[in-house]
């Protein structure tokens, strides 16, 4: 098993792909704290929860980047055709795609991190560039790191799942992209079904940094609930790669 | 030529390869018919079949990469899935350009390696032995098909296999290209290992191989020693026709 998971990081590290997606992710963490640091109306960034909204944006990119990571990790293999060499490198199929969730959950945990804390960074400056009042403590902070590190982990094994049960990379990204940026709002939001949105799982990964106790759940019971997701996602991954045939 | 090998140094029981009543079915569509073969060590075996006949199928059922719906598919008398460090005994190239474009040769080794617990000196030896030690740290995406296939060769010699299973090698090789990898083939079968060669390129197998499977629809059609095989119509490519049309008509 660690002879897959060494395999797996070199595969990570030797094409430009993840280097591409981080730098995307961080360009538009920065685009999307700024837009709305400086494009809020002081009487609403001052407040507590707002702030905690705008510095929640590297939350929501770190997981959607981390879900989009999992995916191409294993569809780029499809697409490319390297999944053959893989497999007969590695017979028991079910090493490789737990390897994949290894690495996936490894580097997504780093995505996340990195978006909240260059959030964290670019957002306290905004906020003290228009002299406004920071009403975030540490306990705030730390949850926000630990809570996208968490997300974006568990999002990183989600994408790993669908991307094997899906193979195919276009309708494996569009399909996580929708998801996240849409299907979940439409739910929760446009037609207020928050009792069942709150379980679905992009807002899981939200509630883990604390966002919104009124409409999310608390964190400690949102990241296990998330964690059954990952874990089922995986799963459904392991039974689609073992039993299907390879072209 | 057609002489068998020597046996390798232990006295096997059972053939290298070995397909017994193999049938592969895709819905409707049956693309390996209850087929039976076996190959001894030492030789180098043709296996040849008009576009569609199952060939390459049979090659990913007895790999491991497809299931058959009924019968075996042998290696080394057991499933490939439970050899138990596969690439030292069986080393394959089904597709030219099973490559990510943005990888280098090189690293795409390393990662094979890595993942067979083969070490990286040995990445090294079989870059040279192909001869793309000066290309292997380009981008596969820059190489040309003979590249590619000396590349996707490489990878299935990474183990030092005792058995090599080739799709259609000689595809995109220079003239030299393909002397080379005749040379190689018939060196590596008198040191009494095994080739397996899918092709539809008749004059390449008629220089390389010993023996001939032919398939058709799925079938075994002919099977025997390529002397016999061609001698019966003149040619391989007399002998091939013939079988093939027999059946098809």
């Amino acid at each position: 098993m660690t002879a897959q998971l060494r395999a797996e990081l070199l595969k990570q590290r030797s094409t430009r792909t993840t280097l591409w997606l981080f730098s995307a992710m961080l360009g538009l963490v920065v685009l999307a704290i700024l837009l709305h640091g400086f494009g809020l109306s002081a009487g609403i960034l001052g407040r507590r929860s707002s702030q905690l909204a705008v510095l929640g944006q590297g939350q929501r990119l770190g997981t959607l980047f981390a879900a989009l990571l999992g995916a191409v990790s294993i569809t780029v293999e499809f697409r490319h055709g390297t999944i053959r060499p893989t497999f007969l490198a590695t017979p028991r199929r079910g090493r490789v795609v737990a390897a994949k969730v290894g690495v996936s959950m490894l580097i997504g945990i780093a995505f996340g991190l990195m978006a909240t804390a260059i959030a964290a960074v670019v957002g306290s400056t905004s906020l003290a560039a228009r002299g406004l009042a920071i009403r975030l403590d540490a306990g705030d902070y730390a949850l926000l790191l630990a809570g996208s590190a968490a997300g974006a982990g568990l999002w990183a094994a989600i994408g790993v799942g669908l991307g094997a049960v899906v193979r195919n990379q276009v309708p494996a990204v569009v399909g996580i992209c929708t998801w996240l940026l849409f299907v979940e709002g439409l739910l929760f939001g446009d037609i207020g079904l928050s009792n069942v949105g709150r379980f679905l799982p992009g807002s899981l990964a939200r509630a883990a940094t604390g966002q919104d106790p009124l409409m999310l759940l608390a964190p400690s019971l949102a990241v296990p609930l998330l964690a059954l997701y990952a874990a089922a996602a995986a799963a459904a991954g392991w039974a689609a790669t073992t039993r299907r045939d390879v072209a | 030529m057609a002489a068998a090998g020597p046996m390798t140094g232990s006295q096997r029981r059972y053939p290298v390869v070995s397909a017994r009543s193999l049938t592969k079915r895709y819905g409707r569509v049956t693309a390996v018919e209850d087929l039976t073969f076996s190959l001894n060590s030492g030789t180098v075996t043709g296996f040849l079949g008009p576009n569609g006949a199952g060939k390459s199928t049979t090659l990913r059922l007895l790999l491991g990469l497809a299931q058959p719906t009924a019968g075996d598919a042998l290696v080394f008398g057991r499933r490939y899935r439970d050899l138990e460090e596969p690439m030292t005994k069986v080393g394959a190239v089904l597709e030219s350009n099973d490559f990510h474009p943005g990888r280098s040769g090189r690293d795409h080794l390393r990662t094979l390696a890595l993942a067979a617990g083969i070490p990286w000196p040995r990445v090294e030896e079989v870059l040279e032995f192909v001869q793309l030690a000066k290309a292997a740290d380009r981008r596969v995406g820059t190489y040309s098909l003979g590249m590619r296939q000396r590349l996707g060769l490489a990878g299935a010699l990474l183990g030092d296999p005792e058995l090599l299973i080739l799709d259609e090698p000689a595809n995109g090789l220079d003239p030299a290209g393909v002397h080379w990898l005749r040379t190689f083939m018939r060196r590596f079968a008198d040191r009494g290992e095994t080739v397996l060669i899918a092709s539809h390129v008749l004059a390449e197998v008629a220089q390389t191989a010993d023996r001939v499977l032919i398939i058709l629809g799925g079938r075994l059609v002919a099977a025997g020693a390529l002397d016999e095989l061609a001698g019966r119509s003149g040619t391989l490519e007399n002998a091939y026709l013939e079988l093939t049309a027999t059946e098809a008509s």
